[in-house]
């Protein structure tokens, strides 16, 4: 019977985890629906409360991750059907095409140079990201291979320029392209490591614990949120992280998307849309925005201590250990923190720049402010693939889509159904140090689940 | 750049008797034949020149392994991202650096000594020191697999912080402190494996993983037993700062603290005696709902200011106790007065309860608290603020409740002289990493649990408990701990036992005996090599970056136009990521450098500093960790240092102090790497004429 333990989610939550009960001894298959293991953390600039580098601290354990025996990695991969049998899972998962052999991909990205096509990358569109149909998802991603757009080869991209897709023939049907340049460009590499024509694959599993470690998404604003749709210079935290980001689309500098001007006057709004109606709004407190918020300020100030910052916002959550020093280390590099919520912005035609008026909390009064750009943190949801995976796992999930612990004043992280924990962003809004005690708890009693007769 | 041509100089190279090229080395076509050829070939030493070794190496060190050489004797060259990528327009140089950088990899290749990871027994034992619930949680976890656990409490019963409270809520789960004790304590009694031992704690401690000897000193003083166990836990919880003089706290017994009023809800609930007012019966206490009319909470009293942050948890906790006095009275007033409110997702509803059921909230300016008054007629009266309506209140107190700051137990302040580790002011431990070693310090087999790192809720010192266990439990599922081959070495033929190693080691790897005579624990070093380069006697050497072999490159380095080259160290971890990702985002920058990869900048010693400019290079860089980030906890901030004085003895010694930099980079920041690199032969007036 098998002992093995079912990772549903590599971010550092379940980069962790695997870390822990691989270490100890245990067969762990790590799956992630998305096209590399790294989660939220590899998109990160800095970290809080100690700015240290996101991406230097979570890349090693992704390489100890890919160098780790018993650990198989499967990305791109969704759970199907899971069975609860004689104490162990029969799982079904479906690892979706790259149109990539994995195997023989090396990243050296000769395909990406010869695709013709850039479209706006799904996270940094806003703020002039850009991918080629065929791309990476990260420099540092992991397996470091390429994937090919799914749109490009059902020939949705025709019109924007794509050399393939649309032909009399579906790529499904050919065993070579004559006309993909991705593919003629690996070939001349030596490598014929793409493959259109790849299909889905079902793999079959039978674990004795599942951790489900989904993770958490930045809440995306509701169109008419304080301008966001309607105006250029109106971005969200996360995209205000990757504008920041050495690795960003901007290479660090901070830009502002309507001109490309460096950004002079900068205002965050906490809580935004916080308390609206339904869909438009997260409605609670999401833990962790008011670090994000003043570790974003500390490093604008340390790229440029002359830009003007002011973060608005109504209680501070300065909930951890060095938090608070964290906020005052803010305030001492000359960031404003105004009390108070803006509720309407305008932007002048011709500047671009965006008027913002609130109420004053502190003194009572209505004020304005003028700022160059603007950045929205609209707190933090879950995953959403939460709702299918619950019905799949056939556990619950709270009111506000995470999953639910049984009984967590007896037993954290254990769900309704024996062998199945949680660790990380899938049991609420959370920060790393925290997804990783979870990730050391939930890998502790995946073990001793499977190593129980 | 011209492969083949560098392949024909590789070949030609003293101690080189192959050299091949191969189109896509990781592949595993290639990988194979790259074993066929070490056993025909009979090699002793592989040099590789391909991608990074951040990310290859250890497929490369797996691979020469299986072809039945020593992995250590696997040298790593950077020619992707360290040449073709960044020097795209300049074909000629790029090719003349990638031979340098070949023949820098075969003269450290050639001095490469056979390594092994090594291994240090661990038992399946563990001391858990506080028997509150991380404490008992990370014993049962333990006990679980059938290994020993024996539980420190230094009180006379266990359950810590759960004996204090009365109802613990989470997300609408809600259950007497008690009760919740009672399951917990049983399941540990019951347990096989756990042994407790009460009443008594740590007085001495010695020794590493694997090899703990740990002393006790009874309740009244007197010598305890002798413990030999293999690991630590941590878990000796926290307690409330009394707000002595402020308040009226102490002086009128009105005023009490968050975790008085629980203590007299608890009894309330289970009709027990309070020791601490003479032995009354909670039946014979005046019942609080009878006397009390109106109650006013105050937050944030000692935090929030220059010597502490956010007690973390006061916000929660005056919410559950406002709705338990509701809950005992609804006539009961009360008014709670905060700073900012932090009420978590769930948390919110709770919130939202103590709203409907008229519990006020008013929020006071964070520079100015209430004031607490005795009226003439012995009322108690709290002036406060309220910011929101900006007016000032008056609110009649029967009960004035203080939601205080936390510190770390007293014992801290002695066992963290025992365990080498550090804490802070208020006696809560430092743990290694903040973010990805939250349960453990740095040395290893010792882990941290619950509220001895930071105040918390119960669940998290649970989840905390089971976490630390799972830490601790990895060396004593394995039965042993493993270092990788990269350790320190000393010779103590020139030691003069000047002790700065022991006291420099991060992870407390280098004991000394009693002759003063260090020794390293090699199982517990990192190899970063910060010992090694502090060395004032030079006797202490890292195997696989010896002194010899950094200097071996160095000076294969500059064979050709010294003058025109940049000798860069640079960190493994962050520094070559920030190289490499200059690489992967084909910045391109001057072509005159020549790293030498290093596990932490803190490996630089001052000779290897000095090398390239007596040999005549145009400038040093070294290149480490971005702060506060370091791979080796501090190594950087020793390397800044150690920068900072070689300057000095730069200028001394008559070269050009300010051709010795210092980059802090982070593993993102390649434009950072690419701008140095640009700035460095502006200022050394190397783009004049070819490199």
């Amino acid at each position: 019977m098998s002992d093995a333990i079912l990772i549903i989610g590599a971010g550092i939550a379940g980069i962790n985890c695997a870390l822990n009960a691989a270490k100890y001894g245990a067969k762990v298959y790590l799956v992630d629906d998305t096209a590399s293991i790294g989660g939220m953390m590899a998109r990160l600039d800095k970290t809080f409360p100690t700015n240290d580098c996101s991406i230097c601290i979570e890349a090693p354990q992704m390489y100890e991750v890919d160098n780790q025996e018993n650990i198989e990695i499967l990305t791109g991969t969704q759970i199907k059907k899971v069975k609860a049998q004689n104490g162990v899972f029969q799982v079904r998962l479906v690892k979706k095409p790259k149109y990539v052999d994995e195997a023989k991909c090396t990243g050296c990205g000769a395909c990406v140079e010869a695709c013709p096509v850039s479209v706006p990358d799904e996270m940094d569109g806003k703020i002039g990201g850009k991918r080629k149909l065929i791309h990476m998802a990260f420099p540092q991603a992991l397996p470091n291979v390429v994937a090919v757009d799914p749109a490009c080869r059902s020939g949705e991209m025709r019109s924007a320029g794509a050399c393939i897709g649309g032909c009399a023939v579906d790529c499904s049907q050919c065993r070579e392209c004559p006309i993909a340049l991705c593919v003629s460009a690996c070939e001349k590499e030596g490598k014929k490591a793409i493959i259109l024509w790849q299909s889905a694959r079902k793999i079959n599993l039978e674990v004795k614990s599942i951790v489900v470690a989904t993770g958490i998404a930045e809440a995306p604003p509701a169109g008419d949120l304080l301008g966001y749709d309607v105006y250029d210079n109106v971005i969200t935290g996360m995209q205000f992280e990757r504008l920041m980001n050495a690795g960003g689309p901007t290479a660090g500098e901070i830009v502002r998307p309507s001109d490309g001007r460096h950004a002079k006057r900068i205002a965050w709004v906490q809580c935004a849309g916080r308390g609206l109606a339904q869909g438009k709004g997260v409605p609670y407190c999401s833990k962790i925005c008011c670090m994000i918020a003043t570790k974003q300020v500390i490093i604008t100030k340390e790229h440029d201590a002359s830009v003007e910052t002011t973060v608005f916002y109504n209680d501070l959550k300065a909930y951890g250990k060095n938090f608070w020093a964290f906020y005052q280390k803010a305030k001492e590099n000359g960031v404003r923190y105004v009390r108070g919520r803006p509720y309407q912005v305008e932007e002048d035609a011709e500047t671009k720049n965006l008027t913002l008026r609130y109420e004053n909390l502190d003194t009572g009064r209505i004020e304005t402010r003028e700022v160059e750009l603007l950045v929205l943190s609209t707190g933090i949801v879950p995953s959403p693939g939460n709702p299918k995976l619950a019905r799949v796992l056939k556990i619950e999930l709270d009111p506000f889509g995470y999953f639910k612990e049984k009984d967590p004043l007896k037993a954290p992280l254990e769900t309704s159904v024996p062998g199945i924990y949680l660790c990380g962003g899938a049991t609420g809004p959370i920060d790393i140090a925290e997804s990783v005690v979870q990730a050391c708890a939930a890998g502790m009693k995946a073990v001793l689940r499977s190593e129980a007769p | 750049m011209n492969v083949p041509e560098v392949v024909a100089y590789a070949r030609k190279l003293e101690h080189v008797v192959l050299a091949d090229e191969g189109r896509w080395s990781c592949s595993v076509d290639y990988l194979s034949r790259l074993q066929d050829l070490i056993q025909e070939h009979a090699v002793n030493r592989v040099v590789i020149a391909s991608c990074t070794p951040r990310t290859h190496e250890p497929l490369f060190k797996k691979t020469v392994k299986q072809a039945g050489l020593n992995p250590y004797l696997l040298e790593f060259v950077s020619i992707r991202e360290q040449v073709s990528w960044v020097h795209m327009k300049e074909p000629g140089a790029a090719t003349q650096k990638a031979k340098d950088l070949v023949r820098m990899g075969v003269a450290k290749a050639v001095l490469l000594e056979e390594g092994r990871e090594i291994r240090l027994p661990v038992k399946q034992d563990c001391l858990i020191i506080g028997g509150g619930p991380a404490g008992l949680s990370a014993a049962l976890s333990v006990a679980q697999q059938g290994f020993r656990a024996i539980v420190l409490e230094k009180g006379e019963r266990l359950g810590g912080m759960l004996n204090r409270l009365a109802r613990i809520r989470h997300d609408g789960h809600e259950a007497p402190a008690a009760r919740l004790r009672d399951s917990l304590v049983d399941r540990v009694l019951e347990t096989p494996g756990i042994r407790v031992l009460t009443g008594a704690e740590v007085e001495t401690l010695e020794g590493y993983i694997g090899n703990y000897t740990v002393g006790l000193k009874e309740k009244d003083g007197a010598v305890g037993q002798r413990l030999h166990v293999s690991t630590l836990v941590v878990a000796t919880g926290m307690q409330e700062m009394p707000p002595v003089g402020a308040f009226r706290y102490g002086e009128d017994p009105r005023v009490l603290t968050q975790l008085e009023l629980e203590r007299r809800l608890a009894a309330r609930e289970a009709g027990e005696f309070f020791p601490d007012t003479g032995g009354e019966s909670a039946a014979s206490l005046p019942r609080l709902e009878e006397t009390v009319k109106n109650v006013v909470f105050v937050q944030c009293v000692g935090s929030k200011n220059d010597k502490r942050g956010c007690c973390a948890i006061g916000c929660h906790v005056a919410v559950k106790n406002a709705l338990a006095l509701k809950a005992l009275n609804p006539e009961i007033q009360i008014h709670i007065l905060y700073r900012d409110l932090s009420m978590v997702k769930g948390e919110g509803a709770m919130l939202e309860a103590a709203k409907r059921l008229g519990i006020r909230f008013s929020r006071f300016p964070d520079e100015n608290y209430p004031e607490v008054l005795e009226k003439p007629d012995g009322t108690l009266v709290v002036e406060t603020t309220d910011l929101l309506i900006g007016e000032r209140l008056e609110l009649p107190a029967d009960l004035l409740v203080l939601a205080v700051a936390f510190q770390g137990d007293a014992t801290v302040e002695h066992l963290k002289g025992l365990l080498k580790v550090s804490a802070s002011p208020d006696r809560f431990f430092q743990e290694s990493h903040v973010k990805l070693a939250p349960l453990e310090f740095p040395a290893d087999g010792i882990a941290l649990a619950g509220c001895a790192k930071a105040p918390m809720m119960l669940k998290e010192s649970l989840e905390a408990g089971t976490g630390a266990a799972m830490r601790v439990s990895i060396p004593m599922k394995r039965g042993y701990i493993e270092a990788e081959g990269i350790v320190a070495d000393i010779d103590l033929s020139d030691c003069n036992q000047c002790g700065l190693c022991h006291k420099r080691c991060p992870y407390s790897a280098i004991s000394v005996d009693s002759d003063k005579n260090p020794r390293v624990i090699k199982a517990l070093c990192k190899g970063c090599g910060l010992c090694a380069a502090d060395c004032p006697k030079e006797c202490i050497t890292i195997v696989h970056f010896t002194d010899d072999q950094v200097l071996a490159q160095v000076d294969a380095a500059l064979l050709e136009s010294p003058e025109k080259k940049i000798i860069g160290f640079v960190c493994h971890w962050c520094a070559l990521g920030g190289v490499d990702m200059a690489g992967v985002s084909r910045l391109q920058y001057p072509v005159h450098a020549r790293l030498v990869r290093v596990m932490c900048s803190a490996r630089v010693s001052m000779k290897m500093m000095l090398r390239p400019f007596e040999k005549g290079a145009a400038g040093v860089l070294v290149a480490g960790c971005e702060f506060p980030t370091c791979h080796y906890i501090s190594g950087n901030y020793a390397a800044e240092s150690r920068i900072r004085r070689m300057k000095k003895k730069l200028a001394r010694a008559g070269y050009d102090p300010d051709r010795l930099v210092g980059i802090w980079c982070s593993a993102a920041d390649g434009p950072k790497f690419a701008k140095t690199m640009r700035e460095m032969v502006k200022q050394f007036h190397l783009d004049q004429g070819d490199a």
